[in-house]
Order: C-alpha cells, then sequence, then structure tokens
C-alpha cells in the first residue's frame, strides 16, 4: 500500500522506512506491549479456569488429577505467571483507566505511571504467593 | 496494478462506520467490574489452596460463592472478547482470515462461558 | 498477517564509510540512511565523520555540514531551522524529533538519522506524507459555520480562546504520527495522532457549528479508536504538546454524547 500519487509510472517501489527495527523502546510503549501480552496470556489461561471448575462438577478422582497438575511444580509455575498476567493486565487497566480521565498524561507523569505498574505487579504476585502459602501452608 | 483513486478518496474509503463508542464503553464498564470481581476469585483461590474435593465443591456450592463466579466469568468473557477483537483487527488485514477468526473468537468466549457456568450449575444444584 | 519485519526492497544494507575530515580532532560519527529512486540498490547506513569544531550544535547543522562539505547527494527537507516549519521531521537516535531543535549533546555516542518510520521514502531522508496530509484534509480542518456570517469577526470569549493552546501550536511535523505503532499497522484506516488533534483543535473550537457531524466523521472502530494509549505520540511531540490527550478528549466527548 505504499504506492501513491507521488509515484510515476515506470518508477521503482519505494522502500518502507524502518520502524520496529529502529525504534528506541520507551517504557510507556513497552508497557503497552505488556498490557496486550498479558491480555492474550489471559485469554489463553481461561482454558485452565474452566478445566478446573469442569473437573470439579465431575467427580473426586477426575478432580484430584486435575488438581495434582495444578499443584505440581509446573502446574505451579504456570499458575504463578498466571497471577501475574492477571494482577500486571488489572494494574495497567487502571492505568488506562486514568488515562481515559485525560489525566496524568504528560510524559513524565505516564513514563512514572508505566515504571509503577510493572513494579506493583511483581509485588502484588508475590504477596499473593505468601498469601496462599500462609493459608495453607503449601 | 496501479490505483488511480486520489489520496483523499483512499483516506476516506467506505466512510465511517459510525460505531466504536459502544464496545469502547464496554470494555470500560467491564473493566471496572473486573477489578472488584477478580479480586475476589484471586482470593477465592487462595482459600482453596491445598482444598480436598469435598471442600471445593462446598465452596463453590454456596450460592453467593457461585452467583459471584457467574458474574466473573460474564464479565471476564466479555472484556476478553473485545480485547482479543481489537487484537485481531490490528494485526490481520487478509479480510477473509479476519473476519474467521472474529468468529471463532466469539465461539471462543461463547465456549469458555456455557462450560464454566454449566459446571458451576451443576455443583450448585448437586448431581 | 502485518509485516512486523521490513519488505525485500526496504532491507538496509551497510553502506559506505566516508572518509574523516583531515586534521579534525573532535570528531562525531554518524550513520545515516541513505536510498535513492535512480538506482537499483536497497536502502543502504552510510556513515559519515562531521568535525564538531567547525559545525553548529543541532543534528541539523550536522547533516548540512555533510552536505556541504562531504557528499552534496545527501537530500533533506528543512527550512526554518528553527522548529517552526517542521520541515525536518526524522528519526534521530531511536525518537521521532526536528534535526533543528535536537541538540548534538543530548545524544551519546555516534548518531543514527533515519526517515520518518514506516513511510514510502522518496530519497534519502525525505519520506512521502501524501496519506497523512490526505488524512488531515478528510478532518476538515477549517471553520464550519451555517449561522449567518457576523458584520465582524466569529467572537470567542477568551476562556474558549485558551481551550485551543496546547493544540494551535502543532506544525503538521508528523513526528507523532508515524511514531504511533497502531498508525505503522493501520496507517490507512487509522487516522493517527496528528490528525486527531487537529480534529480535536476544531471540535473544542467554540465558534464551529459542525461539530456533531465532525465527531460523527470519526466514530469509527479504525480511524479514532485504533488508539490504544501507547503515548509514543506524546513522548515523541518537538514541540511538546500532547496527541494522546487531545484523542483522549474526543474519546470523552464520544460518550458524553450518548450517556
Amino acid at each position: 500500500m505504499s504506492n501513491s500519487t507521488a509515484t510515476r509510472p515506470g518508477m521503482r517501489q519505494r522502500p518502507l522506512s524502518p520502524h520496529l527495527q529502529v525504534y528506541r523502546l520507551i517504557p510507556t510503549m513497552v508497557m503497552s506491549i505488556v498490557h496486550r501480552i498479558t491480555g492474550a496470556a489471559l485469554y489463553v489461561g481461561t482454558l485452565l479456569v474452566a478445566w478446573w471448575l469442569i473437573a470439579a462438577a465431575t467427580s473426586e478422582s477426575y478432580f484430584e488429577f486435575v488438581n495434582g497438575l495444578y499443584g505440581s511444580w509446573f502446574g505451579r509455575l504456570v499458575l504463578f505467571g498466571y497471577t501475574w498476567a492477571l494482577l500486571h493486565h488489572m494494574l495497567g487497566g487502571l492505568r488506562h483507566l486514568v488515562w481515559d480521565t485525560g489525566t496524568a498524561m504528560g510524559k513524565e507523569t505516564s513514563t512514572k505511571l508505566a515504571w509503577a505498574t510493572i513494579a506493583g505487579s511483581v509485588t502484588l504476585t508475590v504477596l499473593v504467593w505468601i498469601a496462599g502459602y500462609m493459608a495453607r501452608g503449601g | 496494478m496501479s490505483d488511480m483513486r486520489t489520496p483523499l478518496a483512499k483516506v476516506r474509503g467506505l466512510g465511517s462506520a459510525k460505531d466504536g463508542t459502544d464496545t469502547f464503553w464496554r470494555q470500560r464498564l467491564t473493566a471496572i467490574a473486573n477489578i472488584p470481581l477478580l479480586l475476589f476469585f484471586v482470593g477465592l483461590l487462595i482459600a482453596l489452596n491445598g482444598a480436598g474435593y469435598d471442600e471445593v465443591r462446598a465452596t463453590l456450592g454456596n450460592p453467593f460463592v457461585s452467583l459471584v463466579l457467574v458474574l466473573v466469568l460474564v464479565s471476564g468473557l466479555v472484556h476478553m472478547r473485545i480485547g482479543m477483537k481489537e487484537i485481531i483487527e490490528d494485526y490481520i488485514h487478509d479480510e477473509g482470515i479476519k473476519i474467521a477468526l472474529v468468529v471463532l473468537n466469539t465461539f471462543f468466549a461463547f465456549a469458555i462461558g456455557v462450560a464454566c457456568v454449566f459446571a458451576l450449575l451443576k455443583i450448585a444444584f448437586g448431581g | 498477517m502485518v509485516e512486523l519485519a521490513l519488505p525485500k526492497n526496504s532491507k538496509i544494507k551497510e553502506g559506505k564509510t566516508w572518509p574523516k575530515p583531515d586534521g579534525a580532532t573532535n570528531v562525531r560519527e554518524f550513520r545515516i540512511y541513505r536510498w535513492s529512486p535512480d538506482d537499483d540498490d536497497n536502502p543502504r547506513v552510510d556513515t559519515y565523520y562531521v568535525d564538531m569544531d567547525d559545525c553548529g550544535p543541532m543534528v541539523l547543522d550536522a547533516l548540512l555540514w555533510i552536505k556541504n562539505r562531504v557528499d552534496p547527494t545527501l537530500t533533506l527537507r528543512r527550512s526554518c531551522r528553527e522548529g517552526i516549519c517542521g520541515s525536518c521531521a526524522m528519526n534521530i537516535d531511536g525518537t521521532n524529533t526536528l534535526a533543528c531543535t535536537k541538540g548534538m549533546d543530548e545524544i551519546d555516542g555516534g548518531v543514527k538519522v533515519y526517515p520518518l518510520p514506516h513511510m514510502p521514502v522518496v530519497k534519502d531522508l525525505v519520506p512521502d506524507l501524501t496519506v497523512p496530509y490526505a488524512q488531515l484534509t478528510s478532518v476538515e480542518p477549517w471553520l464550519k459555520t451555517v449561522s449567518p456570517e457576523p458584520a465582524k469577526e466569529w467572537r470567542q470569549s477568551h476562556e474558549d480562546r485558551q481551550k485551543l493552546d496546547g493544540l494551535y501550536e502543532c506544525i503538521l511535523c508528523f513526528c507523532c504520527q508515524t511514531s504511533c505503532p497502531s498508525y505503522w499497522w493501520n496507517g490507512e484506516r487509522y487516522l493517527g495522532p496528528a490528525v486527531l488533534l487537529q480534529a480535536y483543535r476544531w471540535l473544542i473550537d467554540s465558534r464551529d457549528e459542525a461539530t456533531g457531524e465532525r465527531l460523527d466523521n470519526l466514530e469509527d472502530p479504525f480511524r479514532l479508536y485504533r488508539c490504544h494509549t501507547i503515548m509514543n505520540c506524546t513522548q515523541a511531540c518537538p514541540k511538546g504538546l500532547n496527541p494522546a490527550k487531545a484523542i483522549a478528549e474526543i474519546k470523552k466527548m464520544m460518550v458524553e454524547r450518548r450517556v
């Protein structure tokens, strides 16, 4: 679609200037990308929720099987990632809700909010898991 | 192939869809609802960490828990479906593939929703 | 799928390294994007060395130093050299800005210079801005009225005039427009930050009588709502304006008129 009326017939196709290849990554841009990735991860992750609920509705043995998988070290790793994705997306969403009101959109403030999103999501995830282990001792 | 339309004709294209704010508003509405709902869900999972089959069923069968979880599902899935549609529209430019994916996206959200709600009802009403 | 990589004819090759200036002790390296329609080569990046003791402080000074002393074929747009015309917008050190107001002391190490991102290149640092100009035309950036013309001028209160501050200063350099990933992927359908800032400038002009029609024209999943508040626009604007905020205000108007 890079053709424009300024291109004369028989002229060489104009190249597309570099974009992702040269643009410097800045905190707000990176947090926007992470917001999208975590959103997509949560999308796929609903399968885990559905599986768990269906297992609980099916039978004790099937529930123990699924619960066992989720409780394995690999299952816990995935769930830890899922918790982070959820909390990160939630904090990113809060930031978007603030921006939707037209506030905190200055260069410096928006950058600070971007850093706060990642710091907050990592902290909250760790706290949630500490709470989870304290509830039952693992 | 040379396209001899003027740049303005291309930019105006098929005109304004007179649509978009509904989706934008619904995405914000569900975002706000998701905050307490999903925090409840996370709290529930913390409380149920390490719990056995009977305890999980008893908790999920509690009418309050059951109802809130249905709300979690509806709000979350509506939000998720809009979000994925945005991603598809951003990156997929082939009209055929785009429409196919938009349709599949809706099917996926509905399938997850129906499966989860059915499971919750089954637990709640015994069986 | 949207192409995240560059098309075959746009892949950048290593170019020529031009000699260092004789006798210079304070030399700065410049890596500059080159492409000419007059041969069959792909774009390339040439390396130049600028004598900083013989050159002004801005990136534009260095580019003109190269053009005058080293390589007269280096092609770029420039006019006012003081940040008011918007001609010398380009990607410098990974960010879109004006070469004339970007000081070289703000950049560490070698200076990388590319044309505005994701645009067809006319030559070297000159992008084809036909599409953004057509998009600007599509929002009809002029006062629209139906009331009988007043004897003198259309009047506006001091407070209403102040609402145009931070908007009328836009010089249409398109630094913000071409910094936006959403515009990269959907530039044919998304109007982009610069054009939406212009649209908002007319939407909140108290003298304008076409506000509703203007909003109707923007009420579209692509024209307006491809903005995902990535904020590159606001971070890039060399005039310190806030296109992201202007777009947020348009979205607020959209919601306001239906709830």
